[in-house]
């Protein structure tokens, strides 16, 4: 039995590794926009060519998060369709009493804690949080990007709206990540100081057992393993 | 002192005030006294030997200098007919130095004025000291403050006949509160409008009237002009052009003229105003050439996001003000349980 398991393949990585570099720059450049009277703002924008250099490089990222987000949704479509995977992130009732398991057992009301298939809630929560949120963000972006030409498509008045929405969006998704990725692929006591599966593409069998065990045993062919009887570690790890 | 014994104190002053004038003290003014007196220079003008002692009296100046103290190199014996000046405006050129002596920040000023670039560049008309203020019959210049537009003017006809008609120009003449043309252009350092760099500071230059609530509650005008403007995608990216000029390739965000107009400018509801709505789309088209009727309503009118002026913007900044904080808040939670559950089970 292997030690480690390939959970991404490359082009999940590569996808992640390009959302990673554009969303940095992305808050980078738009952050400075948004706190346009802030010191640090100033400087910033100054330090990275001037505000048209700044829109530049937000406009280009923007781009390819937008092209990224197409092909994501193209290959996963034609995946599912061609059923070479299954719906794996499509959120199920398990994912809702998972989540209230989870709850009680951090509360300290269960000890039981939930044996979680190839995706937790919490990644589910943040993959759709992130797709919802690049729907907003890269419409609403377009509209600022092409303001008369979105003015023939939508009635003007939509036009702040839209700069509403994106700058506030923006915000959410700068705080969603610093605090809660952040925190799950970091700061996360199981992972610290760094989860690397995304970028190698495998992950320990031993972090399987415990964090994915229901994908575990279907790739393994057999019954999930109880992690309460999983000794060695007990119930310290069992908190992801 | 009784109030009489003090008024013909004072009229005792003012009797005696130009007839004891420093001035005197020299023999300048027993020549100079003939209004028909000239020196035939080179360019075939006639310098005006005249001063007009009266006026002079009763200049700023009339109880402080004597005549030397300007003119320095004239001594009494300098009547040889010979003056090395070949034209009426080398006189006056001269004399730019003259002022410096007692002036001294405010002729500096003048170094970084557009006037003064445009003389280095031999523009012989540019303005000089005595050009604004007068020589001899200097006098305080902003009383009246309306003197001041009608001074530029004498140069700058066409900008002063445009702001004559404008809103400010208008109540210039009933109201102290509106600007005249150093309010926006400064006197001695005088910006080049040309480069753009005065119309950067337009959005701080208009906010020290339209931004004072006092001023503005007079005219029951909005202060929020300032804010939503700097609030609005133009406003931001102006701000962060501060200092940036004009130039061919060089597309600088909007500010408060480019909508409003410069010297011409008129209150929103004239029909003449460029922001008035029926011309709004015409205005917006000087930058953005393909907008349509409905593009103008992206723009809140200077108006904050409130139900009635712009429901949707504020619906959507509503959304989010509970959005974000419910979802950190929810995160952040579940973050200090798991970390709480984490110290438990150890």
């Amino acid at each position: 039995m292997s030690d480690y398991i390939v959970r991404f393949n490359l082009q999940q990585r590569v996808e992640h590794f390009i959302s990673m570099v554009v969303f940095c720059l992305l808050c980078l450049t738009g952050l400075p926009q948004k706190f346009y009277t802030a010191g640090w703002a100033h400087t910033l924008v100054a330090g990275l060519g001037g505000i048209d250099a700044t829109r530049w490089i937000h406009r280009i990222c923007g781009l390819t998060l937008a092209l990224s987000t197409v092909v994501h949704f193209a290959n996963a479509i034609y995946a599912m369709l061609s059923k070479r995977v299954g719906f794996s992130m499509v959120p199920t009732r398990k994912d809702f009493e998972d989540a209230i398991l989870q709850l009680k057992y951090y509360l300290g009301l269960t000890e039981e804690h939930p044996h979680y298939d190839r995706y937790d809630y919490k990644q589910k929560f943040e993959y759709w949080g992130l797709i919802f949120g690049n729907l907003i963000i890269i419409s609403s972006g377009l509209i600022l990007f092409f303001p008369t030409s979105a003015a023939l498509l939508i009635p003007g008045e939509l036009i702040p709206a839209a700069k509403m929405a994106h700058s506030n969006e923006g915000l959410l998704a700068f705080l969603t990540i610093t605090i809660w990725h952040i925190f799950n692929a970091h700061l996360n006591p199981d992972v610290f100081p760094f989860d690397a599966s995304i970028f190698t593409g495998k992950i320990s069998r031993e972090r399987m057992v415990h964090e994915h065990p229901v994908e575990l045993a279907r790739l393994e062919g057999g019954a999930p393993i109880d992690v309460h009887a999983a000794g060695a570690h007990g119930n310290r790890r069992e908190v992801g | 002192m009784t109030k009489t014994g003090l008024a013909i104190l004072l009229a005792g002053i003012a009797s005696t005030a130009w007839a004891g004038i420093p001035a005197e003290q020299e023999d300048c003014l027993g020549c100079h006294t003939d209004p028909a007196q000239t020196f035939d220079l080179p360019s075939g003008e006639k310098l005006s030997l005249f001063v007009d002692q009266e006026a002079f009296a009763k200049s700023v100046h009339g109880e402080a200098l004597r005549c030397t103290e300007c003119h320095a190199d004239k001594t009494s014996d300098h009547a040889t007919g010979e003056l090395k000046f070949k034209t009426r405006r080398e006189v006056t050129k001269a004399y730019y130095e003259q002022c410096k002596g007692c002036h001294f920040a405010n002729y500096t000023k003048t170094l970084d004025g557009v006037h003064f670039a445009v003389m280095a560049k031999g523009n012989d008309k540019a303005a000089l000291c005595v050009d604004c203020h007068g020589a001899h019959d200097i006098s305080h210049p902003a009383q009246p403050r309306t003197r001041i537009s009608k001074m530029c003017a004498r140069c700058h006809a066409k900008e002063a006949e445009v702001y004559a008609n404008s809103v400010h120009g208008r109540a210039a003449e009933t109201s102290p509160d509106v600007p005249v043309c150093t309010d926006c252009h400064r006197a001695h350092d005088t910006t080049d409008p040309r480069d753009g760099a005065l119309a950067r500071r337009t959005p701080e230059i208009c906010g020290r009237c339209h931004g004072d609530e006092k001023l503005m509650a007079r005219y029951g005008l909005s202060t929020k002009v300032i804010d939503t403007y700097l609030a609005d995608f133009h406003g931001m990216a102006a701000s962060f052009q501060k200092g940036k000029k004009s130039g061919p390739g060089v597309r600088l965000a909007a500010v408060c003229t480019d909508c409003h107009g410069v010297h011409d400018i008129q209150k929103p509801t004239d029909p003449q105003s460029t922001v008035m709505a029926a011309n709004l789309q015409k205005t917006c088209q000087k930058c953005h050439p393909d907008a349509n009727a409905s593009f103008p309503k992206a723009w809140l009118s200077h108006y904050e996001p409130t139900p009635q002026k712009a429901p949707i913007v504020w619906g959507v900044l509503l959304f989010y003000k509970i959005l974000i904080p419910f979802m950190m808040g929810g995160l952040v939670l579940q973050i200090a349980l798991h970390l709480w559950r984490v110290v438990v089970n150890r």
